[in-house]
């Protein structure tokens, strides 16, 4: 145990020798970084290391010049690019959407016409029917009709010829014997009729 | 008393005329009753139409004629009321087939009645008796339109 101790100990010191060892070389580098700040050094260049120097800044200087120039206008393509792109997708989905929406109201009022054509349809179909049938009816009404005045007038027509075929040359007498008899026929009733008017 | 006219007097017109007659005939008697009264020359007597003699006979009856029976035959008919028969025939009648109408309406149904005659040709033939009340139309144009069915059949089988 001691021993542990002991050796505890000592590494404890070694460690802290080394620790101020390090210490001073710390600061031993700091007071000469120290001492470089406060009195610069002055470095002579040759004329052809600074022509050298200026070409080779120049070309690094334009090389980078034109880098970016590439990046640029390769970033302004690709941007434009995409504009487009989006530009043109835009406008045809503006123009799908509208037009969708133009043939939905197209297809609407085709429908809308439609039906009212159905219903104009059927409105003319039934009355053309009513229409048929009234005049179907109102045909038959008339020939029933024309057909009762036919026989109304078939006897007119008929005593209208006898009378004209006979004209001015009725023959009163032979015709008093049918007369006679009509008149003894109904004989009662002209008496009747003539009592009950005294 | 009963008198009937005589069946050559059957219309209105015939009977004013024998009013007329009579009338005149009255007057005649009257203004020669004065005449006589007067010791006047008569006026000759006035002539008559058939009809008024044929009346003035069945009047009088065989009786003679005297101012009286003369007044009360033109009162009598003057009075006389009698219902009035028209007849349609097809053509009017002469004289005898007048007669024969005449004869037939006043022994058949009542010898008191009145007749006139018209015609209608368009009739055709048959008679057409128009009473007070009713017309009785025993036409051959009514019999045809009477028998129209049968006429309009026979047209349909035809």
């Amino acid at each position: 145990m001691e021993i542990g101790l002991i050796i505890l100990a000592g590494a404890v010191v070694l460690l802290t020798l080394i620790v101020v060892a390090q210490n001073l070389q710390l600061q031993k580098a700091l007071r000469k970084q120290h001492e470089y700040e406060a009195k610069p050094t002055s470095v002579h260049v040759s004329e052809p290391t600074v022509a050298q120097l200026e070409t080779s800044l120049k070309a690094a200087y334009e090389a980078k010049i034109e880098e970016a120039t590439g990046t640029f206008g390769t970033d302004l393509q690709t941007t434009s690019e995409r504009l487009s792109e989006q530009v043109s997708r835009l406008t045809t989905t503006v123009i799908e959407e509208e037009l969708e929406a133009y043939q939905q109201t197209l297809e609407e009022v085709r429908h809308v016409a439609t039906q009212a054509m159905e219903q104009i349809h059927q409105a003319v179909e039934h009355q053309r029917v009513e229409l048929r049938q009234g005049m179907e009816a109102e045909l038959v009404e008339e020939k029933k009709q024309l057909a009762a005045k036919f026989d109304a007038k078939l006897g007119d027509v008929v005593s209208s010829y006898i009378s004209e075929s006979l004209g001015s040359g009725v023959d009163l007498g032979a015709q008093m014997q049918f007369i006679l008899q009509s008149l003894e026929k109904h004989k009662d009733e002209i008496r009747k009729d003539l009592i009950g008017d005294l | 008393m009963t008198f009937e006219l005589p069946a050559a007097v059957y219309s209105p017109q015939l009977l004013e005329s024998v009013v007329y007659d009579i009338q005149y005939y009255l007057d005649w008697i009257r203004q020669n009753q004065i005449r006589k009264k007067v010791g006047a020359q008569p006026k000759e007597e006035p002539n008559h139409s058939a009809e008024t003699v044929l009346v003035i006979e069945a009047w009088l009856a065989g009786k003679p004629a005297t101012l009286e029976s003369i007044e009360a035959l033109l009162k009598y008919l003057k009075e006389l009321e009698l219902p009035e028969v028209h007849i349609m025939l097809a053509a009017l009648p002469n004289h005898a087939q007048r007669e024969v109408f005449v004869t037939w309406f006043r022994n058949n149904t009542t010898p008191h009645l009145m007749l006139s005659f018209v015609a209608d040709r368009n009739l055709g033939g048959g008679i057409v008796v128009r009473t007070p009340n009713r017309i009785f139309d025993y036409t051959w144009k009514q019999e045809l339109v009477a028998g129209r069915d049968k006429l309009a059949g026979i047209v349909r089988r035809v």
